[in-house]
């Protein structure tokens, strides 16, 4: 390389929030949503004639990438993801853009990489005076499809065709377009500036059992294609340029890192998966997206334990039609097979919704879940009949989220039952759905004896609960020290649930991302837990976790736990067991470190 | 030639998604169609999705809704009735 080029290559860390496992080493392969830069040339007459041909098989190439990646998003996120690119598509063949772009060609001479930035400045140009927020912001699909054919007419490849088998996926934000059209399976990481747990890109990680890490910041600006770099999501780190030293202790502690193997690809067998005392344990998947029900099969879940209904909305916050969601339910439920799938409500509001709709000041505490589906009941009642309908032909439970006591439950059975009787009554046919309660409220959890009574089965929702109970938001930086899984009040409040589950003969599942960390399962077997969900991939090593260890040894641990008063005596607690009496299940890595007291 | 006058009722307005449905029906038919926001003079080709996403319109715009050529009729009917039922799209 010319000395000129050279870059100081000095070892940079970077800290941000690990979103999916992993600890892998790799080279960048830089994804931008960048603009080209476009210069202006003067031709003769004959060669504006030429450019106006290499216009045209421009719109077709890039006609040609539309359609693919919409295939593509159809398959992987949706067809409520996918059609954007329905939009794209007759932008690309609209009359008006293609008549100005040639028309500025033939009268101005000039190229058509120049003609086709003025005419898309000028329709931006009306766009950005345009008052509605919502209806403005879309000038950046213009902008798009504008990119897209400036690519197609330098000839550029979509530059993300084949990726290598090294390569870690370095991006200021993954955009839909990107995710539908990257070949994200052969990632070997995936890094991005902005983002956070409930972000499209650490959703899809997390499906397709790849590491992430998001919310570096200013990774992207500081990395070329090619450098080294290593990604290290337990620890929530990335690592730029790693010197010699650094490269050697990365060595080291993935090659004692057992707990955390990588990704079994064969399928595992089915048989339960049990402790060393005799203990089944029952392993469910948490899916989203379409792309994720390969890994229910291919991780051997038993079923799907909680279906984050949610993400049927478009990002625009459009709903599917009751036809349509019964599709997808049906979908859902033919990939769970005879174990059944947990359809959970629209968990809408917060960070989840369109910033379009409401402006609350405390959307954590605001009108979500199943108070929105109560106060939007249109809306509750299309979701509950689509998925009766759908039960008719597969087995799927409804699990209402949020529920603060016993009047948001009865509330919300009434309309089920009154759905189910109009069902019949039109002569549909419907399936036996059991309805269940998401206890992530510490109001739920105080009142879980007398909910216990009133519902089939409780799903405990972790993410939320610790968020909940603790006070914490987990989407802040700020307070991430006090956002403590193994936090007692935490645990007392898992052994409180699952006792008023027991009391009231209902079963209970555990389905937060706690139970996809093998540790943090096995606290969860302590404290009485049979039953988790956990995103697919968590499945192979959580399984692991547990057939290596014995219940009655996890019990013994737990009630240490449960006498702790502070988190860090809990993790304290947890990292000297696990070491003591696992040390070759558990990597010291793979275990929390509570500060010393 | 026919004219109609249509509100824009879903909550997102003639966004991206409700254009390209827009779009994709206007095509079907023969007759030129053109849609004028009846508060001003903004008019558009219903058959182009830019030419429609400049109308900028939002929940609740009226507007003047033509068509001109031998299925006038049928193309005025589409158009109408996907105005009144939302673009298909029930609401969040």
């Amino acid at each position: 390389m010319n000395e000129r080029f050279k870059r100081d290559l000095r070892e940079e860390r970077w800290q941000g929030l690990g979103v999916s496992e992993g600890h892998v080493l790799g080279r960048v392969l830089r994804i931008d949503n960048g603009s080209r830069q476009v210069y202006r040339a003067l031709l003769d007459e004959s060669e504006a004639a030429r450019e106006l041909d290499r216009f045209q098989s421009a719109l077709k190439t890039a006609r040609q990438q539309l359609l693919g990646i919409k295939e593509k998003a159809e398959k992987e996120l949706g067809p409520e993801h996918a059609y954007i690119f329905d939009a794209h598509l007759l932008m690309l063949e609209d009359r008006k853009l293609r008549e100005q772009v040639e028309g500025y060609i033939t009268r101005e001479k000039t190229n058509a990489e120049w003609a086709l930035r003025v005419v898309a400045d000028d329709l931006l140009a009306v766009y950005s005076s345009i008052e509605d927020d919502y209806l403005r912001a879309r000038g950046s699909d213009i902008e798009d499809v504008a990119q897209r054919i400036l690519s197609a007419l330098t000839g550029d490849k979509p530059q993300y065709a084949n990726l290598t088998r090294d390569a870690v996926i370095v991006s200021a934000d993954l955009s839909p377009s990107a995710v539908a059209e990257l070949d994200l399976q052969h990632a070997q990481a995936i890094t991005t500036d902005a983002g956070g747990w409930t972000s499209h890109t650490a959703i899809i990680a997390r499906g397709l059992g790849i590491p992430a890490v998001v919310g570096l910041r200013d990774l992207y600006r500081r990395t070329r294609t090619g450098d080294t770099i290593i990604v290290n999501s337990y620890e929530g780190e990335v690592v730029l340029h790693p010197s010699a030293e650094t490269l050697e202790v990365y060595q080291r502690q993935v090659s004692s890192r057992t707990s955390a193997p990588a990704i079994v690809k064969s399928a595992p067998a089915l048989e339960p998966t049990k402790t060393v005392d005799g203990i089944s344990v029952v392993l469910r998947a948490n899916v989203e997206l379409p792309v994720e029900f390969e890994g229910v099969i291919k991780f051997g879940a038993r079923g799907i334990g909680l279906y984050r209904s949610e993400f049927l909305l478009s990002r625009e916050g459009v709903l599917l039609s009751e036809e349509e969601q019964c599709e997808a339910y049906l979908e859902v439920a033919q990939v769970a097979g005879s174990d059944g799938a947990t359809i959970r409500l629209f968990d809408l509001g917060g960070e989840k919704i369109h910033s379009g709709f409401g402006n609350e000041r405390n959307p954590a505490l605001g009108l979500r879940a199943i108070r929105f589906g109560l106060r939007n009941e249109d809306i509750l009642r299309t979701q509950v009949r689509a998925i009766l309908r759908a039960a008719a032909k597969g087995r799927l439970d409804i699990v209402l989220p949020m529920v603060s006591d016993l009047a948001d439950v009865r509330r919300a059975r009434a309309i089920i039952d009154a759905e189910r009787t109009l069902l019949t009554s039109e002569g549909r046919e419907i399936g036996v759905v059991k309805v269940g309660a998401m206890i992530e409220v510490p109001s739920a959890v105080v009142l879980a004896d007398s909910i216990a009574r009133e519902v089939d089965f409780f799903s405990l929702g972790t993410n939320d609960l610790v968020q909940y109970m603790l006070a914490v938001d987990r989407g802040n930086d700020e307070v991430s020290d006090w956002f403590r899984s193994l936090h007692p009040a935490v645990l007392q409040s898992v052994v409180r649930v699952q006792e008023a589950a027991a009391n009231a003969s209902i079963p209970t599942v555990v389905c937060g991302e706690m139970a996809s960390t093998p540790a943090y399962a096995v606290v969860l077997i302590g404290l009485g837990a049979t039953d988790l969900s956990m995103t697919p991939a968590a499945i192979p090593r959580v399984a692991r976790a547990l057939a290596g260890i014995k219940c009655e040894d996890a019990k013994v641990i737990s009630i240490m736990c449960l006498e702790c008063s502070t988190a860090d005596e809990v993790e304290q607690t947890v990292r000297e067991q696990f070491l003591k009496r696992w040390p070759d299940l558990f990597h010291p890595g793979s275990l929390p470190a509570g500060k010393p007291a | 030639m026919i004219e109609k006058r249509v509100t824009v009722t879903n909550r997102l307005g003639l966004h991206a998604r409700a254009a390209a449905r827009l779009v994709h029906s206007a095509n079907r038919f023969q007759s030129t169609m053109r849609l004028q926001r009846v508060d001003d003079r903004v008019s558009a080709d219903a058959k182009s999705i830019l030419s429609v996403l400049m109308l900028a319109a939002a929940r609740g715009t009226e507007l003047s809704a033509t068509a001109e050529g031998a299925d006038e009729a049928d193309a005025i009917a589409a158009l109408a009735e996907l105005f009144s039922n939302g673009f298909g799209e029930a609401e969040i």
